[in-house]
């Protein structure tokens, strides 16, 4: 199967201070792939490369079969960064119609697809709200459905479900589950172990080391916890114990 | 009192802030230096063309031995006096060349001196003071002043300064500094027998262009210069603080797209911003504008892509608002007290005029100058204008480089 994403180790030091040691992950088409790991352990630095905003240190990195940075990776790949990043004076709708515009997409499609998506995330009623004037959790939405807007053939979030109710989480997860049937690789990144239980396939990271790698169910057994969230825990003291 | 916990928290944030730490201390003394060094009130080197046509021979009446040629070589002499410090002198011997050049505003003024203008002078002096007792071969006798002219119609040519009078500051530096040339020109002790009145002034512009006519073509393109850096590099910035430059950056725009969408987007600004203060000044306060406003557009179009550039240039230097805000500090100072628009580059020390004339600033003032005060068109501000098509262009292709670099570290 051809794979969306593909680094092979990757490593990055800020300051002297390593930040991703030797990282391996691939995300396989179609594959709804979780990256868990702890504040700090290197989740965004990692997507940053993917992004090609910076250069790695060491080690390769392949992105829908292209090495980057690659301009023609851009237009397939949607990416919601860990920031809000959305034009506070505008309204919700100008900000989609504003990115829809950078993809090339004509405006009617931008704007079916900009109500389809603000149903999911439940903005529908305020799609004509300035982004200043919303929560916190609303803006996470908005930045979400700008990431998706142009049907990127990969998906990178960070963080998407922070500040959002579980009601609406657990919606999320379903929906992005949804996406891989039509062949949609996503990768996102969370701390919540228990969110991972819909995806394909989960990579725990632990400073800057992916300490393990698995579909749900597999790596409840690996680590013999019984619940997700003891499972991590369990997975990274093992990890420290077996020097690497 | 929070007061307190809040002063000293400013300055414990900008001690943590080297660059700003530095800009405090240093832009005061940054900004007094350059005015003390950029400012003096004596212009030098400005070009003044003379054309000397003085035969050198004045023909003198006296009471002994009749009428005597003396050899007085008055023109070189007046020459030579000339402080070549204020002066670049260009020799001519064509009066009506020197005349266009002075048009065309390649020199400053044209001193012509006529064929008998040793023997005016002379004649003039005598004329004022009298007979007078003079050397001639060795023996001393007395020279009368001259007989009425026979032919009232045709008196003797004085000699003619053509003046460049569309820089005040300068002008009013030339008269002055010729006039003292003329002193000691026949009697070492008597300097008010000959003097510069003598002297026919024919100024190029006719109606007198004041300082405000003067200094308004410079402060409209400071104006623009201002309110575009600050306007492009503060959004920039805030793009790129608020996190949507990631997004565009991420999409598949290219980064010259980015800049070049900022800079249609500033310059439609810009130019609107010029016609405002093009219109208050002319309406309002009557500044003179002899140009086609087209070739002013033009300029101050061609001016703000060059502009755009460095503000997008601040924007990838800058962390912040804060930081972007003392960048522009740092540049606009030196841009204004180095630009000519209130006191000419000529009168600046030759040390620094040098930098002077690397200031985009200066080209647009004088282009500026050239088509508002002089009544220029296009073809004669080519020069300028291709100072400032190489700003323009240099500074595209640094922002579009900078703007890619911003990919890499946003
Ligand atoms: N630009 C930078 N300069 C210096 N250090 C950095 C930089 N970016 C990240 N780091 C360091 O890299 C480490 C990993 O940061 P990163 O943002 O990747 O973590 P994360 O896993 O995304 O954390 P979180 O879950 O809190 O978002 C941190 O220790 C951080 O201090
Ligand atoms: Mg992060």
């Amino acid at each position: 199967m051809e794979k969306s994403v593909e680094a092979e180790g990757l490593s990055k030091k800020f300051n002297g201070f390593t930040v991703l040691d030797e990282m391996n992950l691939s995300v396989e088409q179609g594959q709804l792939y979780a990256l868990i790991g702890p504040s700090g352990s290197g989740k965004t630095t990692f997507l940053r490369i993917l992004c090609g905003f910076i250069r790695p240190d060491a080690g390769n990195i392949q992105v829908l079969g292209w090495r980057i940075p690659n301009f023609r990776v851009q237009s397939q790949l949607g990416y919601m960064p860990q920031e809000t990043a959305l034009y506070p004076d505008l309204t919700i709708m100008q900000n989609l119609e504003f990115f829809g515009e950078l993809y090339d997409l004509p405006h009617d499609q931008v704007r079916e697809r900009a109500e389809a998506l603000l149903q999911l995330v439940q903005l529908e009623n305020f799609k004509n709200q300035s982004i200043a004037a919303l929560s916190g959790g609303m803006k996470r939405r908005v930045s979400l459905v700008v990431s998706m807007i142009h049907k990127p053939r990969l998906i990178v979030l960070d963080e998407p479900t922070v500040g959002i109710d579980p009601r609406l989480r657990v919606a999320l997860w379903q929906y992005f589950r949804e996406l891989t049937q039509q062949n949609i690789s996503l990768l996102v990144t969370t701390h919540h172990m228990d969110e991972a239980t819909r995806c394909h396939k989960i990579g725990l990271l632990s400073q800057g080391k992916l300490i393990a790698e698995g579909a749900p169910d597999e790596l409840l057994k690996e680590s013999g916890a019984d619940s997700f969230d003891e499972a991590f825990t369990a997975l990274e003291d093992r990890a420290k114990e077996v020097p690497a | 009192m929070k007061s307190w916990s809040i002063s000293k928290n400013v300055f414990r944030r900008i001690r943590r802030d080297p660059r700003t730490l530095i800009l405090v201390v240093l832009t005061p003394l940054f900004f007094i230096l350059l005015y003390g060094i950029s400012f003096s009130s004596t212009p030098k080197g400005l070009k003044l063309i003379v054309v000397n046509q003085d035969t050198g021979q004045a023909s003198i009446r006296t009471e002994q031995v009749g009428r005597v040629n003396v050899p007085l070589n008055l023109g070189k002499k007046l020459i030579e006096n000339l402080d070549h410090d204020v002066f670049t002198i260009v020799v001519r011997d064509d009066p009506d060349e020197a005349r266009r050049e002075v048009e065309m505003g390649e020199a400053w003024g044209a001193l012509l001196l006529p064929p008998y203008f040793s023997n005016f002078l002379v004649s003039e002096a005598l004329r004022r003071s009298g007979p007078r007792e003079i050397d001639y071969n060795g023996q001393t006798i007395n020279a009368l002043p001259p007989l009425p002219p026979v032919n009232e119609n045709n008196p003797p040519q004085p000699p003619t300064l053509i003046l460049d009078n569309s820089n005040p500051v300068i002008a009013a530096g030339v008269y002055p500094a010729i006039s003292k040339a003329f002193t000691g020109l026949i009697y070492e002790d008597e300097s008010t027998l000959i003097d510069s009145s003598l002297m026919a002034i024919q100024p190029v512009y006719e109606k007198p262009i004041t300082a405000l006519d003067y200094t308004a073509p410079g402060v409209i393109g400071f104006a623009i210069t201002l309110i575009s850096i600050m306007l492009t590099s503060i959004s920039i910035v805030r793009e790129r603080t608020s996190g949507t430059l990631t997004r565009l950056l991420i999409a598949p725009v290219r980064a010259w797209e980015v800049s070049v969408g900022y800079m249609l987007a500033f310059l439609l600004i810009a130019l609107f911003q010029a016609a405002e203060l093009l219109l208050t000044s002319f309406y309002l306060f009557g500044i003179r504008f002899n140009g086609n406003p087209i070739w002013v557009f033009l300029i101050i179009l061609i001016f703000s892509i060059g502009l755009q550039g460095v503000a997008t240039l601040i924007s990838t230097l800058a962390k912040n608002e804060f930081q972007a805000m003392q960048f522009i500090l740092v540049i606009l100072i030196p841009s204004i007290m180095l630009s000519g628009v209130f006191w000419p580059v000529e009168t600046m020390p030759s040390s620094i005029q040098p930098i002077a004339w690397l200031n985009p600033l200066t080209h647009a003032n004088a282009a500026l100058r050239n088509v508002m005060l002089r009544g220029w068109d296009l073809s004669r501000i080519i020069p300028e204008l291709s100072v400032l098509i190489g700003f323009a262009i240099l500074m595209l292709i640094l922002s579009i480089q900078s703007m890619k670099r911003q990919a890499d570290t946003v």
